[in-house]
């Protein structure tokens, strides 16, 4: 049975006795080849410290909770099984540039109420049809990219336009735009492009690609906003963002 | 994040465009400025030879739009990279847009001066 090293960041800022960060050590040993660092985390909850704190939901890297900093990269703890790390040492971290709750817990109000400025829905304002609304596989296909995010928060944590200003929207919130905005069926126009068409929209974002790098599904936020500064010149030239 | 704090933000798109539009006018009339004074060169770079050369309304006009264009493109670029740091807020952003245009268009007298003699 090997033995693996896990090094957990530890902190619990609201604290009265010990608010400080500190590094802990834990020794988690297992049968078999397949360990993930989220079943490293519950066996040392289990076994040596039950006030270790993580987020996490379906262990099957769909839901984004269990987004964390392991190994100086940004990946979630489900999805990620120890023997690809190729190392006995396994080190996690909260993401970095978030408020910190508690451990490996952030707080994500501010990206969930960013998302949710981006009006994340299909806008009609055609009247509904009969049936479903048709649509064709060559513009689902460009759909294709942006559905698979699960708002993790990585591609958002590693943006350095967002460390700096609280305002910018951020490549999660503008995914989510360009996913609607590319979609056939929406019928949104300048309703939804009024707010991430400005200055702490797409405009503040420098193609710095942090957010590519980060991405735990290999999405590509940084194309996506391209897609919505293009589309704002076409639509405010040529009426027409599509 | 009260929703309302970034809808005040407005415009960005056109400062975009121009970003782009004038980084293809600095990438061509600098190769024509840059082969017209090294590589075509009219002999001896003294006063009356670049005298000749600028009396030529259309070299004129190339030097012109690349002294427009580099203002523009180096100072746009200045700007977004300040709004970044210190001028975050909506008021500071926009003393400092004004501020720039202001530099710019100094820039922009300046150098139209120096080549008036041969505009006109």
């Amino acid at each position: 049975m090997p033995d693996i090293k896990f090094r957990l960041k530890r902190q619990d800022p609201h604290s009265k006795k010990n608010p400080e960060a500190r590094w802990e050590e834990y020794t988690v040993t297992y049968d078999g080849e397949n360990l993930t660092v989220l079943e490293g985390l519950f066996s040392i909850q289990e076994k040596f410290d039950g006030s270790l704190s993580f987020r996490y939901c379906c262990r099957a890297s769909i839901c984004g909770s269990c987004a964390m900093y392991i190994n100086g990269a940004y990946r979630l703890a489900c999805q990620t099984n120890i023997k690809h790390l190729d190392t006995d040492l396994i080190t996690v971290s909260p993401m970095p540039h978030l408020p910190l709750v508690k451990d490996m817990v952030v707080d994500m109000d501010a990206f969930f109420s960013k998302y949710e400025y981006v009006m994340p829905w299909l806008i009609r304002n055609s009247p509904d049809p009969e049936k479903e609304i048709i649509q064709s596989p060559k513009d689902r296909k460009k759909i294709d990219m942006p559905v698979d995010c699960i708002l993790c928060g990585c591609c958002y944590s590693s943006c350095p336009s967002a460390w700096g200003e609280e305002n910018y929207l951020g490549p999660a919130a503008l995914l989510k735009a360009h996913r609607f905005e590319v979609d056939s069926r929406d019928e949104a126009g300048k309703e939804r492009m009024a707010r991430w068409s400005n200055e702490r929209g797409v405009y503040r974002c420098h193609t710095i690609m942090n957010c590519v790098e980060a991405c735990p599904k290999e999405l590509n936020p940084t194309e996506g906003i391209q897609w919505l500064k293009k589309a704002a010149v076409r639509r405010k030239l040529f009426g027409k963002a599509k | 994040m009260k929703a309302a704090t970034v809808s005040t933000y407005r415009g960005g798109m056109w400062s975009w465009l121009f970003q782009r539009i004038t980084a293809v006018l600095l990438i061509v009339c600098l190769a024509i400025h840059l082969i017209f004074t090294h590589i075509l060169s009219i002999g001896e770079l003294d006063y009356i030879n670049i005298g000749d050369r600028l009396a030529h309304a259309g070299l004129t006009a190339v030097d012109i739009i690349l002294l427009a264009a580099g203002i523009y493109h180096a100072l746009n670029g200045l700007r977004m990279v300040l709004m970044d740091y210190w001028f975050t807020s909506r008021k500071r952003a926009l003393t400092l847009t004004i501020g720039l245009w202001v530099v710019g268009l100094a820039f922009m007298g300046y150098g139209t001066w120096a080549l008036w003699p041969w505009i006109s």
